[in-house]
């Protein structure tokens, strides 16, 4: 009996044990007989490579392998020229001229010109849904000549020129635009170009480097991997066994990547978590509409214990929905709602709320530790959180139908017109009450028409005092973006404004 | 015999609709916006709308499903509404993976749970005593602890297999060797503890029969009796039991699908539900009914050759 046992397991894992060591180990990415190869770790597939579907953060960075884009933002934040080499503004700034390089050819072999860029905006325009917003003011694309595009403006748009540089700028050739087969395979003058034959769909994504590319310095790698990998411990299992050189973590596998010896980027924030406070006018819940009311939930929170509980540490207390890059930020407003839960009781019974008040937020799968911290901590100032389960793919239709007083989410800071597009204005999915205010809706013209500077920056800064002022939201802190990487075979640094670092970041370590 | 089968093989049609409506109905009673997720934030309520009628998300129910069903029967199961690849050419390459890790395991399980079942049936003692205690044991542990713990062992410490899949189209056999090694390992061990208590149970059932103690008494070696007879009558109660374990690792394997980003069909089936990828979805669930009918008519068909007793005429 023993006997067959063992012999039974021994006939088992033996052949499985000698043919796993034959076929090659873990780490077969020491860039070999491949040349330099990159491989990073995603946390979300791409599941369309149609240039219009691109996304922000983690889903345009492997965007950047097969498609140029017309702007490129460098990794200062600053905009340098890439399919177009000049671009500048009329006096009205409703008409933007771009002057484009005459020497670039897509990977089937179509030239770049003016026609291409035509084709690919108007298509934006048309199609695109995730980032449709990006293109909102465009009216027309005029093509003077070969090598020179004017976009047409309905009315000025401070982040034009940003949208450039980002999903709307993506240049796929005019061929593959609108195409079924542009999903699947995309069709770029990108410094890469996808091998189809080793390519897993929603599992890894090989690209090739392309041999005419116009611009080698931003192509560092021969060979270039996007491994979908949506489990968080996966990833980290995936780096600490070489398989792959960078990815994003989080702050409960953050020890154990840099314990095992990982670098991390530091000081790379994108996101705020915190409330946005829908409900303003008092619709769903009458004590919202008083700003106190609003005050007094932002003062109630306990900022710093929240960044060590959840975030480990990892993170930084806010009160603005505005991030430091974003010209808008300012630094004294950080302490306008110290925790101070008797001030908040204050407010409540000046307001009309001796006995406290309720607060209906959403959350998500996985966020009730976290909420329960906040409930703990806004009890002592006499407010009752009720937490709403929600699931991230019916959220945004419910939010459309106002159906949530308050939302708890990560959302992401950019420049500043974009986050007042995104939160602010009258009838964005993030306003969906429609909260107005006359000298809000004054500041946010003005702002409209500045193009960025120090002007641009201080009706920006007035935005942020007004929101913060007002209360319309109750930020908590801005959580740390956690790229970890092998520093022995890859150098990066950090991209601003963007949940991951520029492809173009990358560079075989020295 | 021909009848029994062809009768399994109606049942088996009749289940197949049956689940399908259901899963149809499911999927759009769960009050998922399909048409919000597929568009996202920034697009406008009438552009939500647009991609809804496109969909056909306004159309009654009952026609749409009728819809679908027509077009599967010509073998057309559409294309993903998120991703825009074919239903039959997702399914086509990931299930042959979910499938390799799922029948290595039943074999394994099978093998491993026989030995150490009949070892503790036959000789007692401290054997039989560390399966009943590794039964509850096995039961407790949860499979995705024991595939982390896998991974820190024998991917990260000793690097003897990759930490996730190296599975590739152009990749070697091998590839499928050492992305697969510690899935199956992770379900193994937490499979074998369950058939391991079913089939000892059977055979000690068996060993107090009567006809044991009278082949004993005609002087019958211990040997023959074991697969001769005993083996072969407590095979329907285990055999049974390796069925229902399949059945659940097809969901169980989800799990460790994620953890070694195995590219099977069980990380499929998750993403396109919690989407509302309707298409992908239904092609999914057809196969895995298919799958189960198979399994389970497999299973009677060997229990009826194994013991004629058992047989349906």
């Amino acid at each position: 009996m023993k006997f067959k046992k063992t012999a039974a397991i021994a006939a088992v894992l033996l052949p499985t044990l000698l043919l796993a060591s034959c076929g090659g180990s873990a780490g077969e990415n020491a860039g070999g007989e491949q040349g330099r190869s990159l491989t990073i770790g995603m946390l979300g597939d791409v599941t369309s490579w149609a240039s219009e579907d691109a996304h922000v953060g983690h889903g345009l960075v492997p965007m950047q392998a097969p498609y140029d884009s017309l702007l490129r933002r460098d990794a200062q934040g600053e905009l340098q020229p890439m399919l177009a080499t000049d671009w500048s503004y009329d006096e009205a700034r409703t008409a933007l001229t771009l002057e484009l390089r005459d020497d670039v050819t897509f990977s089937d072999g179509v030239a770049f010109d003016a026609e291409a860029v035509k084709a690919n905006l108007e298509h934006f325009k048309d199609d695109a849904l995730r980032q449709a917003s990006q293109l909102a003011a465009l009216d027309s694309v005029e093509v003077v000549d070969s090598d020179t595009v004017v976009l047409h403006l309905s009315e000025p748009d401070p982040a034009l020129e940003l949208n450039l540089s980002q999903a709307a700028g993506l240049m796929a050739s005019p061929e593959a635009v609108g195409t079924a087969e542009a999903d699947t395979v995309p069709v770029g003058s990108g410094p890469y170009v996808m091998e189809v034959e080793s390519t897993v769909a929603g599992s890894r994504i090989v690209f090739t480097a392309r041999d005419d590319y116009w611009a080698p310095e931003l192509q560092q790698y021969d060979r270039v991997e996007f491994r979908v990998l949506e489990d968080v411990s996966a990833r980290l299992n995936a780096l600490q066994s070489g398989q792959v050189d960078a990815t994003i973590l989080d702050a409960t596998t953050y020890d154990q990547a840099a314990g095992a010896g990982f670098e991390i980027l530091e000081d790379y924030q994108t996101d705020w978590n915190g409330f946005t406070l829908f409900d303003r006018d008092g619709e769903l819940n009458p004590a919202l509409a008083d700003v106190r009311v609003r005050q007094a939930i932002n003062y109630a929170v306990d900022r710093e214990a929240l960044v060590e509980q959840i975030e480990r540490g990892h993170g930084t207390a806010t009160t603005q929905p505005f991030g430091p890059e974003s010209g808008a930020y300012v630094d004294e407003l950080d302490d306008r709602y110290p925790h101070d839960p008797e001030r908040a009781r204050e407010l409540l019974a000046e307001a009309g709320y001796p006995d406290g008040v309720t607060l209906t937020v959403t959350m998500l799968p996985g966020w009730d530790g976290m909420q329960a911290a906040i409930r703990q901590q806004l009890s002592e100032a006499g407010i009752t959180l009720t937490s709403e389960p929600v699931q991230f793919a019916n959220m945004f239709g419910d939010i459309a139908q106002k159906k949530y007083e308050a939302l708890h989410f990560n959302l992401f800071q950019s420049e500043a017109w974009v986050n007042v597009q995104q939160l602010l204005v009258e009838n964005t999915l993030y306003n969906p009450f429609g909260s107005t205010d006359p000298e809000l809706t004054g500041l946010i013209d003005e702002l409209q028409s500045l193009s960025s500077g120090e002007q641009a920056d201080a009706v920006a800064q007035q935005i942020n005092e007004f929101v913060v002022e007002n209360a319309w939201f109750v930020p908590l802190y801005r959580l740390d973006q956690v790229i970890a990487f092998d520093a022995e075979r890859v150098e990066v640094v950090k991209q601003p404004q963007q949940a991951f670092p520029s492809l173009y970041n990358f560079a075989p370590a020295a | 015999m021909l009848t029994f089968i062809v009768k399994r093989v109606l049942s088996g049609v009749v289940l197949l609709a049956v689940i399908c409506a259901l899963t149809y109905a499911l999927l759009f009673a769960s009050g998922l916006d399909i048409a919000r997720n597929l568009v996202g934030d920034q697009a406008t309520p009438e552009q939500v709308a647009q991609r809804a009628r496109e969909l056909g998300l306004d159309r009654p129910l009952v026609e749409r499903f009728a819809e679908w069903v027509a077009s599967a029967l010509s073998g057309d199961l559409g294309t993903s509404w998120f991703t825009a690849q074919p239903v039959l050419g997702t399914i086509s390459a990931r299930l042959p993976v979910t499938l390799a890790i799922i029948t290595v395991s039943i074999v394994v399980v099978a093998l491993l749970a026989v030995s150490i079942a009949t070892a503790a049936a036959m000789r007692g003692g401290w054997i039989d005593r560390a399966v009943q205690i590794g039964s509850i044991v096995g039961d407790i542990l949860p499979n995705f602890v024991l595939a982390l713990l896998l991974v820190i062992l024998f991917a990260i410490h000793w690097q003897i297999f990759p930490a996730i899949s190296t599975i590739a189209p152009d990749a070697p056999f091998s590839a499928w060797v050492e992305s697969l090694a510690l899935p199956v390992i992770a379900i193994v061990i937490g499979g074998v503890t369950g058939s391991t208590q079913q089939f000892r149970s059977a055979i000690i059932g068996q060993l107090e029969k009567d006809y044991v103690r009278t082949l004993r008494s005609r002087g019958v070696g211990e040997g023959e009796i074991l697969f001769a007879h005993v083996l072969k009558n407590a095979a329907p109660a285990g055999l049974t039991v390796l069925s229902l374990q399949f059945v659940g690792m097809l969901g169980g394997v989800v799990i460790v699908e994620e953890i070694f980003a195995v590219p099977g069909i069980g990380s499929t089936a998750v993403s396109a539900t919690t989407q509302g990828d309707v298409p992908l979805v239904m092609g999914v669930v057809m196969t895995t009914v298919v799958l189960v009918v198979l399994v389970n008519l497999l299973v009677d068909i060997v229990n009826g050759w194994l013991n004629p007793k058992v047989r349906v005429s």
